[in-house]
C-alpha cells in the first residue's frame, strides 16, 4: 500500500513552523525568552489570533516548549557538566549544539549524543561561569566532566551483550587477534574527583554552578561496567588502564608491544606478569564482548 | 468526497480487552521502586512506547516485571502521523515488536505532526482542520492499525493556536478521521478542556460530538496556567476541578470507558497518583 505525502501547502507550513521552533531563545534580558520579532510573517498569517493573545504569542508557546524540553533532556544527560557550568552557561552551549545537531528520529534520549565532542571543539579555553565573583572553569575539568556524563549515558543505553570468555582455540591466536570492548563498558580517567562529585550533585539539584574541586595530585583511572542492571566503577592501575585503551585500538600483540616499548628497562621487568594479570582481570570483569582472530 | 468508513479494519479484535471501568496509570521511572515493592491494585499501565524501543536492557526488564502483573497498553509520541512523509516503516516495525512483546490490548499515538524536513521537534504540533487532511490522516491511521494488527487509537492533542485555514471544528476533524480510518479514539478530556480555554469553544460541545463506541480510553492529567492565561498541558499537577466535572459528565452520559491518569513532571509518590485514581472512581458516582 502506497501512502500519500501530505499536500505541499502543509509541508511548507510545517517547515516554516519547524524553523520558528528552532530559533534560539533570546538571552539578553537575563532569562530565556521567545523571539516573536524574528518569526516568519508568512507563518504568522497562518495563525489565528486567540481570545487573549496575538498570533505571535501563540507561536511563542511552542518555541518556548521546544527549547525547554530539549534543554531539560540535555541537563538530564549531562548532569555533572550542567552543574559545573551552571544552567545559564550550559544552556548557551547546549543551544549552540542543538542548532548544529538538530534532533532527528523518534528517540528523545538520543538528542544529547555527541555533546561531549561538541564541547571539546567549542571550548578552546577556560569558561567564565560566574562574573561576580569571577569564577573560571578549567577546560580540562569541563571536558572530563562531559566525558564522564557521556560514558554513563553510553553504558546505560548499551544493549545487553554476552561477556567474552576465551576458549582454548582463542588462547593460541590471542596475540594476533583483537578484543572488542563491551558497549556496556567505558574506560575512564579522572583528574579532579569527578566521580564522587557526580554522585553528590545528582542528589543536590540546582541551577547555579558548583565549584570544581582542586585537581588531583595524580590522575586516576577506572572502568565503568554495567553487568545486567548493576553499574560498577572499578578502579584501575594507570598501566592497566593504558593497556586496556591500547587493546581497544590494536591487536593484543601490538597493544602489549606498544605498552612495553613506552616503558624503561626497569619498568619492563615485571610487565609481562602484570599484563597477564590485567588481561585475566579484564575478562573476569566482563570488559570484553568479543574477540576477532 | 468522503471516504467509506472502515469500521471493521481489524476484524475479530475489539477494544474490549480492558474492562470498561478500568483505572490505569502512566508508567514512569520514579514509580518503579514503590511499584515493585507493593504491586498496588491498578487496572492497567500505559507506557510511552518510545521509552522502550531502544536497546538498553533496563527499561525492557522493568517492563517485563510490570507486564507479569498488569495489562500494558502502548502510547506513542513519535509516529508523526501528519508529518510530510508517511509513518516510518522501521519505527512501525519496532512498535509492532513491542506491542507483541507486551501483548498490548491496544496502541495509541496522537493526531498531530512531530517533525518535518528530517528534523524531529519532539512536540505534538497542530494542523489545520480541513477535509483534505481528514483523508490523509485516516489513510495513514488505517495503515498503522493494519500494520499493528491490533486496535489503534488517536489522541486529540491540546493546542495553543488555531490555523486560519481550518474549516472544520476540532471535534469534527477528530471524529471524521477516526470514523474514516476505522480506528479508535483516545479521548483526552484534559486536552479538550485546555484547548477549549485557549481557543474559546465549549468543551461540552466537543465531548458531546464524540462517538463513544470508538473510545479506547480516556486520559486525565493536570495543566498549568501561564501568566498570560494560556493553559499549558504540562501533566505536572493534579487534575483540575473543571476537568473532573467534565469527566463526571462524560462518564454519566457516555461511560463506561477505561480511564488513565498521566503525570509526567514533578511526578509525585505512587500513592498520590493512586489517590487521584480513587477520585476518578468517586466521581463516577
Amino acid at each position: 500500500m502506497t501512502l500519500r505525502p501530505v499536500p505541499a501547502w502543509l509541508e511548507e507550513l510545517e517547515l516554516r513552523f519547524g524553523a520558528m521552533l528552532a530559533l534560539p531563545l533570546a538571552r539578553e534580558g537575563g532569562s530565556l525568552e521567545a523571539t516573536p520579532e524574528r518569526y516568519d510573517p508568512v507563518l504568522e498569517r497562518e495563525v489565528r489570533a486567540g481570545p487573549r493573545s496575538p498570533a505571535s504569542a501563540r507561536l511563542a508557546v511552542y518555541q518556548r516548549q521546544y527549547w525547554f524540553r530539549l534543554l531539560t533532556v540535555m541537563h538530564a544527560a549531562y548532569p555533572l557538566t550542567t552543574r559545573l557550568l551552571g544552567h545559564w552557561h550550559f544552556n548557551e552551549l547546549a543551544t549552540r549544539f542543538l542548532g548544529a545537531h538538530p534532533a532527528q528520529g523518534h528517540d528523545l534520549d538520543a538528542v544529547p549524543d555527541g555533546f561531549d565532542s561538541f564541547l571539546a571543539a567549542a571550548t578552546p579555553g577556560p569558561v567564565v561561569v560566574m562574573t561576580r565573583p569571577a569564577v573560571e572553569l578549567d577546560r580540562d575539568v569541563l571536558l572530563d566532566a562531559a566525558r564522564l556524563d557521556a560514558a554513563y549515558r553510553r553504558v546505560l543505553r548499551a544493549p545487553e551483550v554476552q561477556h567474552y570468555r576465551p576458549n582454548a582455540a582463542d588462547a593460541e591466536r590471542l596475540l594476533a587477534g583483537r578484543l572488542e570492548l563491551s558497549p556496556a563498558v567505558a574506560l575512564l580517567t579522572d583528574t579532579f574527583g569527578s566521580w564522587e562529585l557526580r554522585g553528590r550533585i545528582l542528589d543536590e539539584p540546582g541551577e547555579v554552578p558548583v565549584r570544581a574541586p582542586p585537581r588531583l595530585a595524580a590522575a586516576r583511572h577506572g572502568a565503568l561496567v554495567r553487568s545486567g542492571l548493576t553499574l560498577r566503577l572499578v578502579p584501575l592501575e594507570a598501566d592497566e588502564h593504558e593497556l586496556l585503551c591500547l587493546l581497544g585500538e590494536h591487536s593484543v600483540g601490538h597493544a602489549l608491544a606498544a605498552l612495553e616499548s613506552s616503558r624503561s628497562a626497569s619498568e619492563r621487568h615485571d610487565l609481562p606478569e602484570r599484563a597477564r594479570r590485567w588481561l585475566a582481570r579484564s575478562v573476569d570483569l566482563g570488559l570484553w564482548s568479543g574477540f576477532r582472530a | 468526497m468522503e471516504r467509506e468508513p472502515r469500521r471493521e479494519a481489524v476484524s475479530g479484535v475489539m477494544p474490549g480487552a480492558l474492562p470498561g471501568d478500568a483505572l490505569g496509570l502512566g508508567l514512569r521511572v520514579p514509580h518503579y521502586r514503590e511499584l515493585f515493592e507493593s504491586y498496588p491494585e491498578v487496572g492497567y499501565f500505559e507506557i510511552i512506547s518510545e521509552n522502550f524501543l531502544g536497546d538498553a536492557p533496563n527499561p525492557r526488564k522493568q517492563l517485563a516485571r510490570v507486564k507479569a502483573r498488569y495489562p500494558v497498553v502502548l502510547h506513542g509520541v513519535g509516529l508523526n502521523l501528519l508529518g510530510p512523509e508517511p509513518p516510518d516503516a522501521r519505527y512501525l516495525e519496532r512498535l509492532c515488536r513491542l506491542a507483541d512483546e507486551v501483548d498490548a490490548p491496544f496502541v495509541t499515538d496522537h493526531l498531530c505532526w512531530t517533525g518535518a524536513g528530517g528534523r524531529s521537534h519532539h512536540d505534538l504540533l497542530p494542523v489545520p482542520f480541513v477535509p483534505e487532511l481528514v483523508e490523509i490522516a485516516a489513510e495513514r491511521a488505517d495503515f498503522v492499525q493494519r500494520r499493528l494488527g491490533r486496535p489503534f487509537g488517536l489522541e486529540n492533542v491540546s493546542s495553543y493556536l488555531e490555523f486560519e485555514r481550518s474549516t472544520l471544528d476540532e471535534w469534527d476533524f477528530v471524529t471524521r478521521v477516526v470514523r474514516d480510518a476505522g480506528c479508535y479514539l483516545l479521548l483526552d478530556i484534559n486536552n479538550v478542556y485546555v484547548s477549549s480555554q485557549n481557543h474559546g469553544f465549549s468543551p461540552e460541545t466537543y465531548l458531546d460530538a464524540i462517538d463513544y463506541s470508538r473510545v479506547l480510553q480516556v486520559h486525565l492529567a493536570g495543566f498549568t496556567r501561564s501568566p498570560d492565561g494560556t493553559l499549558i498541558d504540562t501533566h505536572d499537577h493534579p487534575v483540575a476541578e473543571a476537568v473532573w466535572r467534565l469527566y463526571e459528565r462524560t462518564w454519566r452520559d457516555h461511560g463506561p470507558f477505561p480511564t488513565l491518569l498521566e503525570w509526567d513532571d514533578h511526578v509525585p509518590p505512587l500513592g498520590d497518583e493512586l489517590g487521584e485514581l480513587e477520585k476518578a472512581r468517586a466521581r463516577r458516582g
